[in-house]
């Protein structure tokens, strides 16, 4: 009884993945593009970055790889907490 | 502890090189691929490999923290002198219509900020594990 019951759990799986992937398909889709044209038209002289990546996480996005380097400051220190018992390591 | 020989010998060829090439890809962060982080994580594995070679780490987890925590404070201090500048917070410090090479310093200051706190994060977890792993 286990054994069909798991079966039919299985087929189940399966058709609903079928069904999933038949609806993934990039024609249907439709991208809103007006950021990534305004990028690579204005990005290179607005940030006087040749690398587009910088020129994001560096002007556009400073926020938040301001933010990222707080993550990884809050990441060591806590598993320099964690790791050595020691009170005047902070 | 000591390590494979094979293992040593690679990292003593390789140990400048990957120096060289961590701040290679810091300072070209903003006129070709790579960037701040890249760049740090590759002068941290530098430090990973200085460890195989020696088997001993040189540097103090307390004082590399120490230094962490100044980066991190420096690095608002340097965005915020855009704000005084220009009057808009998250921007480049020098205004849009001065040229190229006086702007990318703006980009190589935070680089070199950011990879310097990356690669000190990441050495500082390195040093963490390994006293971990001979306690």
């Amino acid at each position: 009884m286990k054994r069909i019951k798991n079966f039919a759990i299985a087929l189940l799986i399966i058709i609903m993945m079928i069904q999933i992937l038949g609806h993934i398909n990039g024609d249907n889709l439709t991208y809103n593009e007006a950021s990534q044209s305004y990028y690579i038209t204005k990005g290179s002289q607005e940030t006087s970055s040749l690398n587009l990546v910088t020129g994001i996480y560096l002007d556009y996005r400073l926020f938040d790889s301001f933010f990222e380097a707080s993550i990884l400051l809050v990441v060591v220190t806590g598993i320099a907490f964690m790791a050595i018992k020691d009170e005047d390591l902070l | 502890m000591t390590y494979s020989k094979i293992l040593i010998t690679i990292s003593r060829i390789l140990l400048p090189f990957l120096l060289l090439f961590g701040i290679y890809i810091i300072v070209n962060g903003d006129i070709s691929v790579g960037g701040g982080f890249q760049g740090g994580v590759i002068l941290a594995t530098s430090y990973l490999m200085y460890f195989f070679i020696k088997g001993a780490h040189p540097f103090n987890i307390t004082k590399m923290l120490k230094i962490d925590k100044y980066l991190f404070v420096s690095l608002p201090l340097v965005i915020l002198i855009g704000f005084i500048t220009t009057g808009h917070f998250f921007t480049n410090m020098f205004p849009m219509d001065y040229p190229y090479a006086v702007r990318r310093i703006y980009l190589l200051i935070l680089n070199l900020l950011i990879g310097a706190k990356v690669a000190v994060g990441f050495v500082s977890l390195f040093i963490i594990f390994i006293e971990e792993g001979n306690s």
